[in-house]
C-alpha cells in the first residue's frame, strides 16, 4: 500500500496498462508534447512514442471515432477528453456508435473502448466547464459509466476500465483530483492508501461500503462520496450514525449494497452533484422505493444540484451545489429532526 | 470528369486493349445479382408480409462501386471496409451469403446481426465488413480508426470507407479527413456521389458544388470518376490501393452515380416528384446503367454471349427469390435475444 493522490492514481493506472498491454493507447488533446492538460500523462510521449501517445487536433468526433474504429479492429484505445464537458461534440459517436455496435450488429464486434477526462462542478468554472454529465451517459445501454471517489479506486477502476470488452466511459473527479495525501487522510483514515499489486482491477459493478453506520445510509459517487464521509462526521458530533456508500460505478449499477444498508439502517439519502431533475439519484431513489419500501422508516431524500447552468460568481456558485451541510440536513430529515 | 452534379449524359468511352474476362465477367454476374436482390426486396416490402419493415434504402444503379471496390481488396490478407445505411450491397460484393443478408432485412434469427439491426445494419466480419451505420456521416470517424489500427500495426492493408454526398456537410467527416491525412491512415474514403442528399440536390446543399476538390484543403490525394463503368472504377482503384499499400495514406475518390430507387421505401413516387423528374431518371436507367454499360463491353469484346446473358440473368432471380424464401423460412429471434448483446 501507497499513500498517493488521486491524479498519480490516474498515472499509474494508464502506466501500468500500457505496459502490460501494447494494444493500449492513448489518443487526446495535449496528451503527448505538452504533457497532458492535468499533467496525468506527463513523460508518457517520451516512454511510449507518439504511435502510443497521439496528439489530435480539437476534434473530439475525430478522437472518438478513432478509438471506436480501432477498438472495433482489435486495439485498447484511451481516449481522452480534456474535459468531459468536450465529449458532447462527439456525443453522437459515443451514444449511437460506441455503445449500440455490438448489439446492431448482433454480437459480431466488440468495442473495448474507454472515454475518460475530468468531470464534475469546479471552482469557477462556470456554465460550459462546470458540470457532471454522468446521467447522459447512463442513458445509453452498451456503455459503463465508472465513477471513482478514492485514489485506490481512481488507480483500479480505471485499470478495469481499459481491460474490460466494452466502451467504458470514466469520469474523473477533478474537484478531489490534487486534493493531497493529507486531505484524504483526514477525512478517512488509510483513505488515500492505493494497493501496489498492478493486478489489482476491481471488479466493474460493485459498491462498497466506505464507513459504517446504523441510523441512516448515505449513497453516492465521485465527489459527492467524500462531501458523505465529512457528512457523516458532522453526524457523528449529533450522535447519528451514518453509513456511507460508494457506488463506483452507475454502469452496471449495484444496487445489493445500498438495499443491504438501508435494510439495516430503514433510512436513505441519495447524494447527487448536480440537476436532480431526471438524474442518477432519481433511478437510485425509485429503485429504493420499488424494492425496499417496507424497510423503510422515512421516505428516501435526495440531495442534488440547483436546476441552474452553473452561476460563475462564488456567491452564488456555492449555493447551486451540494455540500456536507446539506447532507446532514437531509439525514436529519430521515430521522425527524431526532 | 464534369464537376458538379453527375450528369447522365456523360460518354461512355470505348474500353481500349485487353482485359482480364473471367475477372470482368465475375464482377458483372455480380452487379446482376445484386440489383436483383434489390429489386425482390421493394415488392417484398410492400407486400408486408415478409417481416421487412422500417427503412429499406435500395443500391439499384450503383452497383459498380461496391463490386469494383471491393473486388480490388485483399480481404483474407486483413483490408477491409465500412458503409453506410445503404448497404446491402457491400456485403454480397464480398461474398456474404445472401440469404443471411436478406434474413436480416427480414428481422429472422439467421440474420447476419441476428435480427437485431436490419436493413441498415449489415455486417460481416469475417469478410472485414464493418457494418452499415444509419447516421449520415457517422462510419466516417470509425474509418479513420480502422486505417488507425492498421498504421499501428504497420501492416499494408488499407480501409475503403462508402458515404454519400450528403455525409460532406456533416462536421464529424471533416474532423476525419483532416486526421487522416495528418496521420497518413490507409483509408480510401469512396464518395458515392449519386446527386441527392434524400430530395435535396448537390446544388441546394454544397456551396462548392465540386465535391472533390472540398479535400484538397485537406492535402489529400483526389480523384472524380464515373462510378457507373466497372472498367474504370476498379482499374482506378486497383492504382490507388496499389500506391496506399506502397506508401501509407488516404485517398478521396468521387465516383459520379445515380440511385433509380428513392432514398428509401419511404421516398415515393410522389416524394421524389419534389426533386426529380421520371426522365432524368429514365435517362440514367437506359444510358447510364452499370450492368448495361458493363453488358456492352463484355459483349464486343466477344466475352459474353447473348445466351450466357440471359442465363445469369435467370440464375440471378432464381438467387434473389431463393435468399428471400431462406428469409421467410428462417425463425424470429427468440424472446431470450432480446437483452443480450448489449455486453461483450
Amino acid at each position: 500500500m501507497a499513500k498517493i493522490r488521486y491524479t498519480d492514481a490516474l498515472t499509474l493506472a494508464l502506466q501500468e496498462e500500457m505496459d502490460r498491454d501494447e494494444s493500449v493507447f492513448i489518443i487526446g488533446e495535449e496528451v503527448g508534447q505538452y504533457l497532458g492538460t492535468l499533467q496525468v500523462t506527463k513523460g508518457f510521449l517520451e516512454k511510449y512514442g507518439k504511435n502510443r501517445v497521439v496528439d489530435t487536433p480539437i476534434s473530439e468526433v475525430g478522437i472518438i471515432g478513432t478509438g471506436i474504429g480501432a477498438a472495433m479492429a482489435g486495439l485498447r484505445p484511451v481516449c481522452e477528453m480534456m474535459r468531459m464537458d468536450f465529449a458532447l461534440p462527439a456525443y453522437d459517436q459515443i451514444a449511437q456508435h460506441a455503445a449500440k455496435i455490438r448489439y446492431m450488429f448482433g454480437g459480431q464486434f466488440k468495442v473495448p473502448m474507454v472515454i475518460r477526462g475530468p468531470s464534475g462542478v469546479v471552482n469557477q468554472l462556470s456554465a460550459q466547464h462546470s458540470q457532471a454529465l454522468e446521467a447522459l451517459f447512463c442513458h445509453c445501454p452498451g456503455l459503463k459509466v465508472v465513477v471513482p471517489a478514492t485514489p485506490a479506486d481512481a488507480k483500479g477502476l480505471l485499470k478495469s476500465a481499459i481491460r474490460d470488452d466494452n466502451p467504458v466511459v470514466v469520469l474523473e473527479a477533478l474537484k478531489i483530483q490534487f486534493q493531497k495525501v493529507d486531505w484524504w487522510e483526514e477525512i478517512q483514515e488509510g483513505l488515500s492508501e492505493v494497493p501496489d499489486d498492478p493486478d489489482f482491477y476491481p471488479e466493474l459493478g460493485k459498491a462498497k461500503v466506505l464507513r459504517e453506520g446504523t441510523d441512516v445510509t448515505l449513497v453516492g459517487y465521485s465527489t459527492m462520496t467524500t462531501t458523505n464521509l465529512r457528512a457523516a462526521k458532522l453526524l457523528e458530533k449529533d450522535g447519528i450514525s451514518a453509513e456511507v456508500v460508494d457506488l463506483r460505478t452507475l454502469l452496471p449499477l449495484d444496487m445489493a449494497t445500498p438495499l443491504a444498508s438501508i435494510k439495516k439502517t430503514h433510512r436513505a439519502v441519495v447524494v447527487q452533484e448536480q440537476w436532480g431533475l431526471y438524474g442518477c439519484a432519481a433511478e437510485i431513489s425509485a429503485q429504493i422505493a420499488e424494492r425496499a419500501f417496507y424497510d423503510l422508516d422515512a421516505p428516501v431524500q435526495r440531495v442534488t444540484g440547483a436546476f441552474v447552468p452553473m452561476p460563475y460568481s462564488r456567491a452564488l456558485e456555492t449555493l447551486a451545489y451540494p455540500n456536507e451541510n446539506d447532507v446532514v440536513a437531509a439525514a436529519k430529515r430521515t430521522l425527524y429532526g431526532k | 470528369m464534369a464537376k458538379g452534379s453527375p450528369a447522365a449524359e456523360a460518354a461512355t468511352p470505348p474500353r481500349k486493349g485487353t482485359f482480364d474476362q473471367e475477372k470482368y465477367l465475375r464482377f458483372y454476374e455480380q452487379m446482376v445479382h445484386i440489383r436483383e436482390f434489390e429489386e425482390i426486396c421493394e415488392p417484398a416490402f410492400r407486400a408486408g408480409n415478409h417481416g421487412i419493415g422500417g427503412y429499406l434504402h435500395l443500391y439499384s444503379g450503383e452497383e459498380a462501386i461496391a463490386v469494383g471496390i471491393i473486388g480490388a481488396m485483399d480481404l483474407p490478407k486483413g483490408d477491409c471496409f465500412i458503409g453506410h445505411y445503404r448497404d446491402h450491397a457491400y456485403a454480397l460484393a464480398a461474398g456474404s451469403d445472401p440469404g443471411q443478408v436478406m434474413a436480416e432485412i427480414c428481422g429472422k434469427a439467421t440474420g447476419c446481426s441476428k435480427g437485431k439491426g436490419g436493413s441498415m445494419h449489415i455486417c460481416d466480419a469475417e469478410r472485414g465488413f464493418y457494418g452499415g451505420y444509419g447516421i449520415v456521416g457517422g462510419n466516417v470517424p470509425i474509418a479513420l480508426g480502422l486505417g488507425w489500427s492498421i498504421k499501428y500495426r504497420g501492416g499494408d492493408q488499407v480501409c475503403a470507407c462508402f458515404f454519400g454526398d450528403g455525409s460532406m456537410n456533416q462536421g464529424g467527416f471533416h474532423e476525419a479527413l483532416n486526421m487522416a491525412q495528418l496521420y497518413k491512415v490507409p483509408v480510401l474514403f469512396v464518395l458515392e456521389n449519386n446527386g441527392y442528399a434524400m430530395g435535396t440536390s448537390i446544388e441546394r446543399s454544397h456551396a462548392n458544388t465540386d465535391l472533390a476538390s472540398r479535400v484538397e484543403s485537406y492535402n489529400m490525394k483526389h480523384d472524380t470518376i464515373d462510378g457507373q463503368n466497372i472498367f474504370t472504377v476498379h482499374e482506378r482503384v486497383q492504382e490507388i490501393i496499389a500506391g496506399m499499400r506502397k506508401d501509407p495514406h488516404p485517398f478521396f475518390l468521387e465516383c459520379k452515380t445515380y440511385r433509380y430507387h428513392g432514398h428509401g421505401a419511404a421516398d415515393t413516387q410522389v416524394t421524389q416528384a419534389t426533386y426529380r423528374t421520371k426522365e432524368e431518371i429514365e435517362k440514367w436507367r437506359t444510358q447510364r446503367d452499370p450492368i448495361l454499360i458493363a453488358e456492352k463491353i463484355l459483349m464486343e469484346a466477344g466475352a459474353l454471349s447473348q445466351a450466357d446473358r440471359d442465363r445469369i440473368h435467370a440464375e440471378a432471380k432464381d438467387a434473389a427469390k431463393a435468399a428471400l424464401k431462406f428469409a421467410d423460412d428462417s425463425p424470429n429471434p427468440s424472446p431470450d435475444e432480446l437483452l443480450k448483446d448489449v455486453y461483450a
